[in-house]
């Protein structure tokens, strides 16, 4: 069992890094053509294989350790993340998805994005939430914690959200509680302070 | 979140140990399962030893001990002295001889499921233990569980897996933790045979039985869950959900069940579960709603109010469902609700929050301020006070 558990360990790890896109982000980036944002420490783009999702996901040391995830421009009636392809088994219809419809209050804004961290079974608990400007717009800033359900490893989150023009702007961290959160957790204000809509 | 080999490894670990009862299917067994005297299932009289280490049946357990060691330091598992004394009493009225070796784990995750490992490790999710409306129901999955557990069904189908290398179906269950449906799935890719899960559900019933339940209630369980099934796997949910894929179908398995149950005698013992899960319904009614499955959450709520419909939980969490569903007449069927809840003696403070929030969209902003005050009177502390009280300052003239 032991020889079978470490083979496809092996196998599994063989086949994400041959294809999990990692780029170098710094300076000024663009996400999805419509938020620009300035980056003055690197920060690692990750591109998963297979679908693609709606916002950019970067990180500092790692997926499992932090994430910082940014969307531009989402449009009502579109999903804050898509479901792999293949994963929603034949006959049955694909599970609901946090999905964005326009004129959406700031606390509906915050129910999306707890439920999008709720999806795996992690307990997510919102912990502030409060007014805020984000990418020069009115919108509301968030504070949340997520016990993961694949590690079960304690994690601090911030979120920010608005509107403009009817679309959705939008950008959440994401980090282990020890160590990891407060230290990275300044890296991903500097980013978030300099987001800026365009068109 | 994304998928990791860890999270999937032990995924791996958690479904070797079990499976079940949320999910199942079968086919070839049902005749016999319709057939069978409960009262003639040979169980097994000697508590099990602990097999030698260079076993495979060894090596399984000792899989699961380590499993049972991180899950005794798991954030997820509920750790309330009563409820577990209360669920571990109701696993020894079951497992006779067998209890000292079943250890029961309450598990918060919002869906339907209870699990057994080989080494006597019993998982309960508290979805499980939210959708239970007696005591009896809940023992009749549980003795479903037992039944695997006395059958030694996790060591059959690990040799199963390995004499037909199904491990490539493990490897490619990798990726797929995401959607909290598929883990489901991914335990389904583990699932029992429908053999298996035929004589489970016997042994189960001959448990449930004998210690005093009523034995229609097994039965129900299956009724009531297929109502939430068909919402993402249509009207043939019971016959070819993934959950259900090794399972009999769930028409024919509450028809069998049934059968067997027999005469009505038996106690429910609704009262006593309803107070042993009192304390944590409300914590776990608010998991539900964060699933974001609105349809399949409205079917159990409605289901709630259905058979009690001064739940005032329930009216809640269903006010609060539509709410955030935000369909056509969605808003409507919101205010009805939270008004009503609003209404009672102690109504929960979020009921308040959810009217205000209600009553904003209406753009009755008098009626929205009144509940958003009675909101912060009632969770001063509350994490979105700051935003509540900005909302209050745009709707005051």
């Amino acid at each position: 069992m032991k020889k079978i558990l470490i083979a496809s360990s092996v196998l599994v790890l063989a086949f994400l890094s041959g294809c999990m896109s990692i780029t170098k982000v710094e300076g000024e980036q663009v996400v999805n053509n419509r938020m620009a944002v300035k980056v003055a420490d690197a920060w690692n783009k990750v591109s998963a294989p297979g679908t693609k999702q709606p916002f950019d996901m970067w990180t500092q040391e790692g997926l499992t350790l932090d994430h910082l995830r940014l969307w531009a421009a989402v449009k009502p009636g579109q999903a804050l993340l898509v479901h792999p392809a293949g994963s929603v088994p034949m006959g049955q219809k694909a599970p609901r998805v946090p999905t964005y419809e326009a004129g959406m209050q700031p606390d509906q804004l915050v129910s999306l994005f707890e439920v999008m961290y709720s999806a795996d079974g992690s307990i997510v608990n919102m912990t502030k939430v409060e007014p805020a400007v984000f990418a020069g717009e009115k919108g509301v800033r968030f504070e949340f914690s997520v016990t993961r359900k694949g590690d079960d490893v304690l994690l601090n989150g911030v979120g920010w959200v608005s509107q403009s023009k009817g679309e959705l702007f939008a950008a959440t961290f994401l980090a282990p509680k020890l160590s990891f959160f407060p230290r990275l957790l300044p890296k991903a204000e500097s980013i978030v302070r300099t987001a800026q809509i365009r068109g | 979140m994304t998928a990791s080999a860890t999270g999937g490894r032990r995924a791996f670990l958690r479904s070797a140990c079990k499976h079940c009862v949320g999910m199942g299917a079968l086919l070839p067994g049902l005749p016999a399962l319709a057939q069978d005297n409960a009262a003639a299932s040979p169980l097994p009289a000697e508590r099990f030893a602990r097999p030698a280490l260079e076993t495979d049946e060894g090596g399984l357990w000792g899989m699961m001990d380590r499993e049972e060691t991180r899950l005794r330091r798991s954030p997820f598992v509920v750790r309330d002295v009563e409820l577990n004394k209360y669920l571990q009493d109701l696993v020894c009225r079951l497992g006779g001889d067998h209890c000292p070796d079943i250890r029961v784990h309450v598990v918060r995750t919002p869906l339907f499921n209870a699990t057994m490992a080989p080494n006597g490790m019993m998982q309960v999710w508290t979805g499980l233990l939210l959708r239970a409306e007696n005591e009896a129901q809940l023992a009749a999955v549980l003795g479903h569980e037992i039944g695997h557990y006395l059958e030694r069904h996790t060591l059959e189908r690990l040799r199963d897996l390995r004499s037909r290398a199904a491990f490539a179906q493990f490897i490619g269950m990798f990726g797929l933790v995401g959607a909290i449906g598929q883990l489901g799935a991914l335990a389904g890719a583990f699932a029992f045979s429908r053999e298996h899960e035929t004589r489970a559900d016997r042994l189960g019933m001959h448990l449930m039985k004998r210690a005093g339940y009523d034995g229609r209630q097994a039965a129900q369980v299956w009724d009531n869950l297929l109502g939430e099934l068909k919402i993402t796997g249509g009207e043939d949910a019971g016959k070819r959900s993934p959950m259900m894929a090794t399972h009999p179908p769930l028409e024919s398995r509450r028809d069998d069940l049934l059968k067997l149950a027999g005469d009505a005698s038996g106690i429910t013992g609704a009262a006593e579960y309803n107070q042993a899960i009192a304390r944590h319904r409300f914590g776990w009614l608010q998991d539900e709603i964060r699933r974001g499955q609105f349809e399949e959450s409205l079917v159990l709520f409605n289901r709630l109010l259905a058979r009690n419909p001064l739940d005032s939980q329930a009216l809640y969490a269903r006010g609060e469902v539509y709410r955030l569903r935000a369909g056509k007449e969605d808003l409507q069927e919101s205010l009805n609700d939270l008004t009503r809840v609003t209404a009672f003696e102690q109504p929960p403070a979020e009921a308040y929050r959810a009217l205000g929030l209600v009553q904003k969209q209406r753009t009755d902003g008098p009626s929205a301020v009144q509940a958003f005050e009675k909101y912060l009177s009632a969770a001063p502390d509350a994490a979105d006070s700051g935003l509540i009280k900005n909302y209050i300052a745009e709707l005051k003239p």
